[in-house]
Protein backbone atom coordinates (compact mmCIF):
# COMPACT_ATOMS: atom_id res chain seq x y z
CA UNK A 1 0.00 0.00 0.00
CA UNK A 2 2.77 2.69 0.88
CA UNK A 3 4.32 1.85 -2.60
CA UNK A 4 1.22 2.88 -3.98
CA UNK A 5 0.82 6.18 -2.22
CA UNK A 6 3.99 6.97 -3.44
CA UNK A 7 3.50 6.25 -6.26
CA UNK A 8 0.29 9.14 -6.34
CA UNK A 9 2.45 11.52 -4.96
CA UNK A 10 4.63 10.83 -7.72
CA UNK A 11 2.20 11.40 -10.23
CA UNK A 12 0.27 14.18 -8.87
CA UNK A 13 4.10 15.98 -9.33
CA UNK A 14 5.00 14.60 -12.28
CA UNK A 15 1.27 15.86 -14.12
CA UNK A 16 2.34 20.22 -14.81
CA UNK A 17 -0.21 21.20 -12.57
CA UNK A 18 1.88 22.55 -10.09
CA UNK A 19 4.52 21.01 -7.49
CA UNK A 20 3.46 18.92 -4.42
CA UNK A 21 4.33 21.66 -2.14
CA UNK A 22 1.65 23.76 -4.07
CA UNK A 23 -1.06 21.43 -4.33
CA UNK A 24 -0.78 20.76 -0.66
CA UNK A 25 -1.12 24.38 -0.08
CA UNK A 26 -4.35 24.41 -2.13
CA UNK A 27 -5.77 21.89 -0.22
CA UNK A 28 -4.83 23.12 3.11
CA UNK A 29 -6.41 26.20 2.37
CA UNK A 30 -9.35 24.65 0.57
CA UNK A 31 -9.77 22.19 4.04
CA UNK A 32 -9.55 25.73 5.95
CA UNK A 33 -11.96 27.89 4.91
CA UNK A 34 -14.54 25.06 4.29
CA UNK A 35 -13.64 24.59 8.29
CA UNK A 36 -14.01 27.97 8.95
CA UNK A 37 -17.12 29.11 7.82
CA UNK A 38 -18.59 25.66 9.17
CA UNK A 39 -20.19 24.62 5.42
CA UNK A 40 -18.84 21.31 5.73
CA UNK A 41 -21.55 20.50 8.67
CA UNK A 42 -24.37 18.36 8.16
CA UNK A 43 -26.65 21.30 10.09
CA UNK A 44 -25.35 23.47 6.82
CA UNK A 45 -25.92 21.06 4.35
CA UNK A 46 -29.04 19.13 5.14
CA UNK A 47 -30.03 22.51 6.63
CA UNK A 48 -29.71 23.90 3.18
CA UNK A 49 -31.98 21.06 1.92
CA UNK A 50 -34.62 21.76 4.74
CA UNK A 51 -34.53 25.61 4.15
CA UNK A 52 -32.93 26.12 7.69
CA UNK A 53 -29.72 27.69 6.81
CA UNK A 54 -28.69 29.50 3.62
CA UNK A 55 -24.84 29.59 4.34
CA UNK A 56 -23.89 27.26 1.57
CA UNK A 57 -25.66 28.93 -1.15
CA UNK A 58 -25.04 32.51 -0.03
CA UNK A 59 -21.14 31.40 0.06
CA UNK A 60 -21.15 29.33 -3.48
CA UNK A 61 -22.71 32.21 -4.93
CA UNK A 62 -20.09 34.77 -4.07
CA UNK A 63 -17.30 32.99 -4.49
CA UNK A 64 -18.79 31.15 -8.21
CA UNK A 65 -19.57 35.03 -8.87
CA UNK A 66 -16.31 36.64 -7.95
CA UNK A 67 -14.29 33.84 -9.78
CA UNK A 68 -15.93 33.83 -12.57
CA UNK A 69 -14.81 37.62 -13.65
CA UNK A 70 -11.77 36.90 -12.18
CA UNK A 71 -11.09 34.57 -14.23
CA UNK A 72 -12.05 36.23 -17.26
CA UNK A 73 -9.48 38.86 -16.46
CA UNK A 74 -6.89 35.92 -15.43
CA UNK A 75 -7.51 34.46 -18.99
CA UNK A 76 -7.71 37.25 -20.89
CA UNK A 77 -4.01 38.52 -19.61
CA UNK A 78 -2.40 35.02 -20.15
CA UNK A 79 -2.41 33.80 -16.77
CA UNK A 80 -5.05 30.80 -17.04
CA UNK A 81 -6.98 28.26 -19.49
CA UNK A 82 -10.42 27.23 -19.45
CA UNK A 83 -10.82 23.74 -18.25
CA UNK A 84 -14.29 22.96 -19.42
CA UNK A 85 -16.23 19.72 -19.16
CA UNK A 86 -18.35 18.30 -21.65
CA UNK A 87 -21.89 18.18 -21.65
CA UNK A 88 -23.19 14.36 -21.19
CA UNK A 89 -26.38 15.27 -21.00
CA UNK A 90 -27.78 11.98 -19.47
CA UNK A 91 -25.08 11.42 -17.08
CA UNK A 92 -24.87 14.92 -15.74
CA UNK A 93 -29.08 14.89 -15.18
CA UNK A 94 -29.16 11.67 -14.14
CA UNK A 95 -26.08 12.13 -11.71
CA UNK A 96 -27.26 15.23 -10.23
CA UNK A 97 -30.59 13.71 -9.53
CA UNK A 98 -28.79 10.93 -7.57
CA UNK A 99 -26.13 13.48 -5.99
CA UNK A 100 -28.58 15.91 -5.02
CA UNK A 101 -30.47 13.08 -2.99
CA UNK A 102 -27.48 11.62 -1.45
CA UNK A 103 -26.39 15.53 -0.21
CA UNK A 104 -29.45 15.94 1.34
CA UNK A 105 -28.97 12.46 3.32
CA UNK A 106 -25.43 12.50 3.53
CA UNK A 107 -25.19 16.65 4.22
CA UNK A 108 -21.95 16.08 3.09
CA UNK A 109 -20.41 16.14 -0.20
CA UNK A 110 -17.35 14.46 -1.70
CA UNK A 111 -14.85 18.00 -1.05
CA UNK A 112 -16.68 18.89 2.51
CA UNK A 113 -16.53 15.08 3.31
CA UNK A 114 -12.72 15.11 4.71
CA UNK A 115 -13.46 18.31 6.24
CA UNK A 116 -15.83 17.02 8.47
CA UNK A 117 -13.74 13.09 9.30
CA UNK A 118 -11.13 15.54 10.33
CA UNK A 119 -13.18 17.21 12.65
CA UNK A 120 -14.27 13.63 14.40
CA UNK A 121 -17.30 12.94 12.60
CA UNK A 122 -17.81 9.17 12.21
CA UNK A 123 -20.69 8.90 10.73
CA UNK A 124 -18.94 10.68 7.63
CA UNK A 125 -16.13 8.12 7.53
CA UNK A 126 -18.81 5.49 7.23
CA UNK A 127 -20.41 7.29 4.69
CA UNK A 128 -17.11 8.00 2.61
CA UNK A 129 -16.38 4.01 3.06
CA UNK A 130 -19.68 3.31 1.17
CA UNK A 131 -18.40 6.34 -1.32
CA UNK A 132 -15.19 3.89 -2.13
CA UNK A 133 -17.22 0.94 -2.41
CA UNK A 134 -19.30 2.49 -5.03
CA UNK A 135 -16.14 3.76 -6.85
CA UNK A 136 -14.57 0.50 -6.97
CA UNK A 137 -18.15 -0.67 -8.52
CA UNK A 138 -18.74 2.32 -10.87
CA UNK A 139 -15.10 1.23 -12.24
CA UNK A 140 -15.81 -2.03 -12.72
CA UNK A 141 -19.08 -1.20 -14.21
CA UNK A 142 -17.66 1.49 -16.44
CA UNK A 143 -18.25 0.13 -19.49
CA UNK A 144 -22.09 -0.67 -19.14
CA UNK A 145 -22.41 2.55 -17.21
CA UNK A 146 -21.04 4.72 -19.83
CA UNK A 147 -23.82 4.13 -22.43
CA UNK A 148 -26.24 6.36 -20.19
CA UNK A 149 -24.12 9.01 -20.15
CA UNK A 150 -24.39 10.99 -23.65
CA UNK A 151 -25.46 12.14 -25.40
CA UNK A 152 -22.02 14.41 -25.77
CA UNK A 153 -22.74 18.46 -26.29
CA UNK A 154 -19.52 18.95 -26.24
CA UNK A 155 -17.46 21.78 -23.87
CA UNK A 156 -20.26 24.18 -24.83
CA UNK A 157 -20.09 27.72 -22.33
CA UNK A 158 -22.75 30.31 -21.55
CA UNK A 159 -20.55 33.05 -23.07
CA UNK A 160 -19.96 30.63 -26.36
CA UNK A 161 -24.09 30.83 -27.17
CA UNK A 162 -24.18 34.95 -27.33
CA UNK A 163 -21.33 35.31 -30.03
CA UNK A 164 -19.78 38.54 -29.86
CA UNK A 165 -21.17 39.86 -26.33
CA UNK A 166 -19.06 37.31 -24.45
CA UNK A 167 -17.28 39.62 -22.15
CA UNK A 168 -21.12 41.07 -21.29
CA UNK A 169 -22.15 38.32 -20.51
CA UNK A 170 -19.66 36.71 -18.09
CA UNK A 171 -19.54 40.21 -16.54
CA UNK A 172 -23.00 40.11 -15.95
CA UNK A 173 -23.23 36.54 -14.90
CA UNK A 174 -20.92 37.64 -12.70
CA UNK A 175 -22.75 40.46 -11.22
CA UNK A 176 -26.19 38.75 -10.62
CA UNK A 177 -24.41 35.89 -8.89
CA UNK A 178 -22.95 38.19 -6.24
CA UNK A 179 -26.58 39.97 -6.06
CA UNK A 180 -28.09 36.40 -5.65
CA UNK A 181 -25.90 35.98 -2.54
CA UNK A 182 -26.77 38.65 -0.91
CA UNK A 183 -30.23 38.78 -1.71
CA UNK A 184 -31.40 35.02 -0.10
CA UNK A 185 -31.88 35.73 3.21
CA UNK A 186 -29.09 35.67 5.97
CA UNK A 187 -30.78 32.57 7.59
CA UNK A 188 -28.60 29.92 9.79
CA UNK A 189 -29.33 27.10 12.04
CA UNK A 190 -27.19 27.73 15.26
CA UNK A 191 -25.57 24.18 16.27
CA UNK A 192 -26.61 23.74 20.40
CA UNK A 193 -24.09 21.02 20.78
CA UNK A 194 -21.44 23.10 19.69
CA UNK A 195 -22.98 26.55 21.30
CA UNK A 196 -22.14 27.66 17.75
CA UNK A 197 -22.67 31.87 17.81
CA UNK A 198 -23.07 33.58 14.17
CA UNK A 199 -19.89 34.64 12.97
CA UNK A 200 -18.60 38.28 14.15
CA UNK A 201 -17.14 39.14 11.04
CA UNK B 1 -8.73 34.01 16.29
CA UNK B 2 -12.60 33.97 15.44
CA UNK B 3 -14.01 30.95 15.94
CA UNK B 4 -15.89 31.13 12.31
CA UNK B 5 -16.09 33.62 9.52
CA UNK B 6 -18.78 34.57 7.69
CA UNK B 7 -20.29 33.52 4.34
CA UNK B 8 -18.86 36.90 2.78
CA UNK B 9 -15.54 36.45 4.18
CA UNK B 10 -15.20 32.70 3.05
CA UNK B 11 -16.90 33.01 -0.03
CA UNK B 12 -13.96 35.66 -1.49
CA UNK B 13 -11.71 33.57 0.21
CA UNK B 14 -12.85 30.84 -1.89
CA UNK B 15 -13.03 32.71 -4.90
CA UNK B 16 -9.60 33.91 -4.68
CA UNK B 17 -8.87 29.99 -4.17
CA UNK B 18 -10.40 29.12 -6.94
CA UNK B 19 -8.51 31.59 -8.98
CA UNK B 20 -4.85 30.88 -7.65
CA UNK B 21 -5.60 27.02 -8.68
CA UNK B 22 -6.61 27.83 -11.85
CA UNK B 23 -3.69 30.37 -12.27
CA UNK B 24 -0.43 29.42 -13.81
CA UNK B 25 1.22 30.46 -10.65
CA UNK B 26 -1.00 27.69 -8.80
CA UNK B 27 -2.28 24.61 -10.62
CA UNK B 28 -3.12 25.65 -13.89
CA UNK B 29 -6.49 23.34 -13.53
CA UNK B 30 -9.30 23.37 -11.66
CA UNK B 31 -10.67 22.04 -8.34
CA UNK B 32 -12.20 19.14 -8.36
CA UNK B 33 -13.02 16.79 -5.24
CA UNK B 34 -14.93 13.50 -6.70
CA UNK B 35 -12.02 11.46 -8.74
CA UNK B 36 -9.99 11.05 -5.92
CA UNK B 37 -13.00 8.40 -4.24
CA UNK B 38 -12.68 6.00 -7.22
CA UNK B 39 -9.00 6.39 -7.62
CA UNK B 40 -8.78 5.53 -3.81
CA UNK B 41 -11.12 2.66 -4.55
CA UNK B 42 -9.07 1.18 -7.28
CA UNK B 43 -5.99 1.83 -5.33
CA UNK B 44 -7.43 -0.44 -1.93
CA UNK B 45 -8.97 -3.04 -4.57
CA UNK B 46 -6.23 -3.42 -6.52
CA UNK B 47 -8.04 -1.70 -9.93
CA UNK B 48 -5.42 -1.50 -12.04
CA UNK B 49 -4.94 0.61 -14.91
CA UNK B 50 -4.09 -1.60 -17.47
CA UNK B 51 -7.12 -3.89 -16.44
CA UNK B 52 -9.66 -0.73 -15.99
CA UNK B 53 -10.93 1.30 -18.66
CA UNK B 54 -11.73 3.59 -15.94
CA UNK B 55 -8.85 3.69 -13.92
CA UNK B 56 -6.98 4.34 -16.99
CA UNK B 57 -8.82 7.42 -17.32
CA UNK B 58 -8.60 9.02 -14.45
CA UNK B 59 -4.99 8.09 -12.81
CA UNK B 60 -4.02 11.50 -12.92
CA UNK B 61 -6.65 13.24 -12.24
CA UNK B 62 -7.33 11.22 -9.21
CA UNK B 63 -3.49 11.64 -8.15
CA UNK B 64 -4.17 15.19 -8.11
CA UNK B 65 -7.10 15.15 -6.24
CA UNK B 66 -5.80 12.79 -3.59
CA UNK B 67 -3.23 14.64 -3.02
CA UNK B 68 -5.08 18.18 -2.41
CA UNK B 69 -7.52 15.97 -0.55
CA UNK B 70 -4.69 15.38 1.64
CA UNK B 71 -4.21 18.60 2.25
CA UNK B 72 -7.53 19.71 2.56
CA UNK B 73 -7.68 16.76 5.56
CA UNK B 74 -4.76 18.86 7.30
CA UNK B 75 -6.14 22.37 6.74
CA UNK B 76 -9.38 21.14 8.57
CA UNK B 77 -7.56 19.28 11.14
CA UNK B 78 -5.38 21.85 12.47
CA UNK B 79 -8.13 24.61 12.16
CA UNK B 80 -10.58 21.89 14.38
CA UNK B 81 -7.70 21.34 16.72
CA UNK B 82 -6.46 25.31 17.19
CA UNK B 83 -8.98 27.48 15.93
CA UNK B 84 -12.40 26.85 16.18
CA UNK B 85 -11.52 23.79 18.93
CA UNK B 86 -14.74 21.86 17.52
CA UNK B 87 -13.08 18.32 17.19
CA UNK B 88 -14.42 15.60 19.11
CA UNK B 89 -15.78 12.11 18.17
CA UNK B 90 -19.43 11.90 16.75
CA UNK B 91 -22.06 9.87 15.26
CA UNK B 92 -25.73 12.18 15.04
CA UNK B 93 -25.87 15.49 14.24
CA UNK B 94 -27.75 17.95 16.19
CA UNK B 95 -29.99 18.56 13.29
CA UNK B 96 -30.33 15.06 12.10
CA UNK B 97 -31.85 14.46 15.66
CA UNK B 98 -34.23 17.36 15.74
CA UNK B 99 -35.58 16.52 12.46
CA UNK B 100 -34.94 12.54 11.92
CA UNK B 101 -34.09 10.68 14.92
CA UNK B 102 -31.42 10.06 17.88
CA UNK B 103 -30.28 6.57 16.58
CA UNK B 104 -26.97 6.17 15.77
CA UNK B 105 -27.72 2.89 13.67
CA UNK B 106 -29.75 4.81 11.64
CA UNK B 107 -27.59 7.58 10.89
CA UNK B 108 -24.66 5.69 9.97
CA UNK B 109 -26.86 2.88 7.49
CA UNK B 110 -28.07 6.20 6.12
CA UNK B 111 -24.87 8.00 5.65
CA UNK B 112 -23.51 4.64 4.31
CA UNK B 113 -26.03 4.27 1.82
CA UNK B 114 -25.98 8.47 1.03
CA UNK B 115 -22.13 8.17 0.19
CA UNK B 116 -22.45 4.81 -1.98
CA UNK B 117 -25.14 6.89 -4.23
CA UNK B 118 -23.39 10.33 -3.83
CA UNK B 119 -20.16 8.73 -5.79
CA UNK B 120 -21.91 6.75 -8.36
CA UNK B 121 -24.14 10.09 -9.01
CA UNK B 122 -20.84 12.53 -9.20
CA UNK B 123 -19.21 10.01 -11.93
CA UNK B 124 -21.59 9.28 -13.93
CA UNK B 125 -21.93 13.59 -13.99
CA UNK B 126 -18.36 13.64 -14.16
CA UNK B 127 -17.94 15.85 -11.39
CA UNK B 128 -19.19 17.25 -7.96
CA UNK B 129 -20.15 20.01 -6.00
CA UNK B 130 -15.80 21.31 -6.43
CA UNK B 131 -15.52 20.34 -9.80
CA UNK B 132 -19.11 21.21 -11.91
CA UNK B 133 -20.33 23.75 -8.89
CA UNK B 134 -17.11 26.02 -8.03
CA UNK B 135 -15.25 25.07 -11.28
CA UNK B 136 -17.51 24.53 -14.01
CA UNK B 137 -19.90 27.32 -13.01
CA UNK B 138 -17.25 29.44 -12.76
CA UNK B 139 -16.13 28.96 -16.22
CA UNK B 140 -19.95 29.42 -17.12
CA UNK B 141 -19.79 25.84 -18.26
CA UNK B 142 -23.18 24.84 -19.37
CA UNK B 143 -22.62 20.91 -18.14
CA UNK B 144 -22.05 23.17 -14.56
CA UNK B 145 -24.83 25.28 -14.72
CA UNK B 146 -26.96 22.08 -15.43
CA UNK B 147 -25.43 20.03 -12.90
CA UNK B 148 -26.18 22.49 -10.16
CA UNK B 149 -29.85 23.65 -11.02
CA UNK B 150 -30.76 20.04 -11.05
CA UNK B 151 -28.77 19.08 -7.85
CA UNK B 152 -30.25 21.86 -5.84
CA UNK B 153 -33.55 21.13 -7.33
CA UNK B 154 -33.37 17.54 -6.02
CA UNK B 155 -31.60 18.70 -2.50
CA UNK B 156 -34.65 20.65 -1.58
CA UNK B 157 -36.90 18.39 -2.84
CA UNK B 158 -35.77 15.33 -0.83
CA UNK B 159 -35.10 17.75 2.34
CA UNK B 160 -38.78 18.46 2.47
CA UNK B 161 -39.79 14.50 1.66
CA UNK B 162 -36.62 12.89 4.24
CA UNK B 163 -37.05 14.50 7.22
CA UNK B 164 -39.98 15.91 9.59
CA UNK B 165 -41.32 19.02 9.66
CA UNK B 166 -40.48 21.88 12.12
CA UNK B 167 -41.44 21.31 15.58
CA UNK B 168 -43.37 17.93 14.28
CA UNK B 169 -43.89 15.04 16.70
CA UNK B 170 -41.22 11.92 15.90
Amino acid sequence: MIDKIVHMFEVAAGEGHGSLASILLIGFLFGAIIHWTRVDKFEKIAGFAMLEDMTVPKMLFLAIGTASIGLYFLIEAGYAHYHIKPLMLGGVVIGAVLFGIAMAIFGKCPGTGPVSIAEGRIDVLVGAIGGIFAGALFTVAYPYLKTVMGPDFGKITLPSLFEGRETLVILIYGTVLVVIAFLLPDKEYLDPEEDEQKASF
Amino acid sequence: MPRKISWIIGGLLMGLLILFTFSVFGADRPIGASTYVPYFASLLFGLDPQNYEYAAEIENAGAWEGVMLLGAFFGALFMSLFVTKTFRFSVVPSLWKERKNGSAVSRLLWSFAAGFVMIIGARLAGGCTSGHFLSGASQLAVSGLVFGGVTMATLIITGRLFYNRKGEKR
